[in-house]
């Protein structure tokens, strides 16, 4: 895993992402204002390299979460410098800045019309359209925010993270059909990406929970499907394990109150006894996850605290059901 | 392997290509060396090819024994099968020979000019 | 038989200083200035036009969509397939839907197309204008001399290519002048360019035309008719005979774990 600064912001946690910002104030004195291009002078100041720059963005974004905006400023004019201030990365940091600092609802929309006013200039600017919709988004105009995210994907077909987010947007709105057609296109754009099908399990499973529309049977049966790819394409991986758990349990608990024939000859169910020995297999696997990460064996750390705790509370959960 | 299986279990183009490059990388240099060393020692036709060839295949080995077994062993695959990091065996034993090759014959016959003029 | 004895020649040590030397490091430097040129002449893509993009992307989409029809169960890949036929086919992601069937427009005239074209060209003549220049400097200053003997033994056809400038009919063709050390030079400084300038380095030719060989042809080719690659691409999607991944996996998966 790569050290801490360089990983992705949004995978960090509140603790490591203070723990970021707090490094800032030490890398921005570390390091040089600017780089000069003549190489008399590079010889006498510390190496410049890409990493340098991912950790500056990284550092922004940390020091906006926690707050400290001054800090925020300073990593902010100095990626300025390097790029100048009309590169659509930077263009999206600024506005990115400006979001975190507004304080209320006429100052974002101040933002927003920025953001419209650069669009109207190049309407291909990538960063930029990708900031209006997740402010969109943040304002809680929703159905401008997907009218926006369908009108970008129209012409990006083939940026999985719009189509991600579109989900995401579709999903939190309830509209599970979509929701699974956006993350299916994400698949075929990234087919080896284990959390996108365990995303895609969780939502067939949710839109077969919910039970709105279609037949909850063939849901189930790809949500399954779907679970058992994500731990295929990576072992152990907790989120795919706990959905294939529950998938399981909830297909043997349906299993015996309705033995109702799939009417949909699409996803057919595997035989019951497959289905008995996966629950097996997943419970098991479970608890070794818990019990490993609780033992704090080293080699069994990276995962997320709070997943874990769902682990062992859904498995605490069945050996109740279990001794009743 | 078939396609299907390729699509069932996928390969990462860019974890093959940078294995690759490692690989590459440690042999055209230590591949200089060697000329270097086969340039002082004076040797000749086909003592020098000998020469190179024993040393890289010694070189893979010992790239074998300290990068590729801890992690090939650890996933129950048997003694000297790379299969884990390289899509065939001669990727590792073979094919670094010829990449080194230019650059051994480039030192051995500056050494050998040095050291014999 | 008698052995023959070795030819053995008195060359002046001061041969090394003057000619091996200088050859070596103007090889070097001029792949180190190589790799620099090429750093800076990579030319950052022109923004494109929105409907142009558009074109490029509705493209690759078909494309990620005909190699990973695997990830998709039967009925979502066959809504996707007709929808996307029938767009590819009615024109519908065209940059131009009116100028449909027309024949491309000049390469030549096309300003993306001749971009492109300028690209190869500089990686080309990156490549053709310091090796001329480099051989005929080798050949002005330095043609007439034998500086190095080979460590083996190789046939006498060899010698017309190696002995250039060298009018001795019995000489042994394992010695060598000094264009034949810039061929050396060419092929072998690879572990040079590694040491200085790291793996990723463009300062060696060979493995720029390795390169070069190996690279695809880009899904937008300068000259083609788009619509006809529409055409193309809905017929691939036609075809494909559809199976998914997902077909048996609770057994595989079984297979795997219990393991």
């Amino acid at each position: 895993m790569p050290p801490l600064l360089l990983r992705p912001h949004a995978s960090l946690s509140h603790a490591e992402a203070l723990q970021v910002a707090q490094q800032a104030p030490e890398f921005l004195r570390k390091n040089p204002a600017s780089y000069s291009a003549s190489p008399l002078f590079s010889l006498f100041s510390p190496p410049e390299s890409s990493k340098t720059w991912t950790i500056y963005e990284n550092l922004l974004l940390a020091c906006l979460r926690t707050g400290d905006y001054t800090t925020a400023h300073q990593c902010l004019e100095r990626l300025v410098i390097r790029f100048g201030g009309n590169d659509e990365r930077i263009q999206a940091l600024k506005g990115l800045v400006k979001e975190a600092e507004a304080t209320d609802n006429s100052e974002l929309e101040q933002v927003l019309k920025e953001y419209e006013a650069i669009l109207a200039n190049d309407n291909t600017n990538v960063p930029i359209s990708k900031r209006r919709i997740a402010l969109l988004r943040a304002m809680g105009r929703t159905a401008e925010a997907s009218e926006a995210l369908v009108q970008f994907l129209d012409f990006a077909t083939t940026d999985a993270e719009a189509w991600i987010e579109l989900s995401d947007l579709y999903l939190s709105q309830g509209l599970y059909a979509q929701a699974i057609y956006a993350q299916e296109e994400a698949l075929v754009i990234a087919p080896n990406a284990w959390n996108l099908h365990a995303r895609l399990g969780e939502m067939l499973f949710m839109a077969a929970e919910s039970g709105s529309d279609g037949h909850p049977q063939a849901y189930l049966a790809e949500s399954l499907k779907r679970f058992c790819r994500s731990i295929e394409l990576c072992d152990d991986y907790l989120r795919g394990y706990y959905g294939l758990k529950r998938v399981t349990d909830k297909l043997l608990d349906k299993d015996s109150k309705q033995k109702k024939p799939s009417d949909s000859d699409e996803v057919t169910l595997p035989e019951t006894s497959t289905i008995e020995q996966l629950n097996l297999a997943a419970t098991k696997k479970l608890g070794d996850i818990v019990r490993k990460y609780d033992a704090k064996d080293p080699l069994w750390q990276g995962y997320d605290s709070g997943e874990v705790a769902a682990a062992r509370a859904c498995l605490s959960e069945t050996s109740q059901n279990m001794v009743r | 392997m078939s396609e299907q299986e390729l699509q069932i279990n996928p390969i990462v183009q860019d974890s093959v290509i940078h294995n690759t490059k490692t690989l590459t990388n440690l042999h055209s240099l230590t591949a200089s060396l060697f000329g270097v060393s086969a340039g002082i020692l004076g040797l000749e036709s086909y003592y020098g090819f000998l020469y190179y060839i024993a040393l890289s295949i010694t070189t893979s080995l010992l790239f074998y024994v300290f990068k590729l077994a801890p992690g090939s062993l650890a996933e129950g695959r048997s003694v000297l099968d790379t299969g884990r990091y390289y899509k065939g065996a001669l990727e590792l034993w073979t094919s670094p020979i010829f990449n080194g090759l230019p650059g051994f014959i480039l030192t051995w016959t500056l050494f050998y000019g040095l050291v014999r003029a | 038989m008698a052995q023959i004895p070795p030819q053995t020649l008195h060359r002046d040590p001061q041969l090394f200083y003057w000619i091996l030397i200088p050859i070596t490091i103007v090889m070097v430097l001029t792949g180190v200035l190589r790799h620099y040129a090429s750093v800076l002449m990579a030319t950052t893509p022109k923004k494109a036009d929105i409907k142009a993009i558009r074109e490029q992307r509705a493209l690759a989409h078909g494309a990620a969509l005909r190699t990973n029809y695997h990830v998709l169960s039967r009925k979502s890949f066959e809504t996707r397939r007709d929808f996307l036929i029938e767009g590819f086919e009615s024109g519908a992601y065209l940059k131009a839907p009116n100028q449909k069937g027309q024949p491309p427009a000049n390469p030549m005239t096309d300003p993306n197309a001749m971009e492109g074209m300028m690209g190869m060209m500089k990686n080309n003549m990156a490549m053709i204008i310091p090796n001329t220049l480099i051989m005929s400097w080798i050949n002005a200053f330095f043609s007439g001399y034998v500086i190095m003997k080979l460590p083996f033994p190789i046939t006498i056809k060899f010698k017309s290519m190696l002995q250039a400038g060298v009018q001795t009919k019995d000489m042994d063709p394992r010695w060598m002048s000094s264009i034949s050390w810039y061929f050396l030079c060419i092929f072998g400084l690879q572990f040079v360019y590694v040491f200085l300038l790291g793996s990723d380095n463009a300062a060696s030719q060979i493995a720029q035309q390795m390169q070069a060989q190996q690279m695809p042809v880009g899904p937008m080719a300068p000259g083609q008719d788009p619509s006809k690659m529409f055409k193309a691409e809905a017929e691939n999607l036609a075809v494909i005979e559809h199976y998914s991944v997902l077909d048996g996996i609770e057994e595989r998966l079984l297979e795997r774990i219990k393991v």
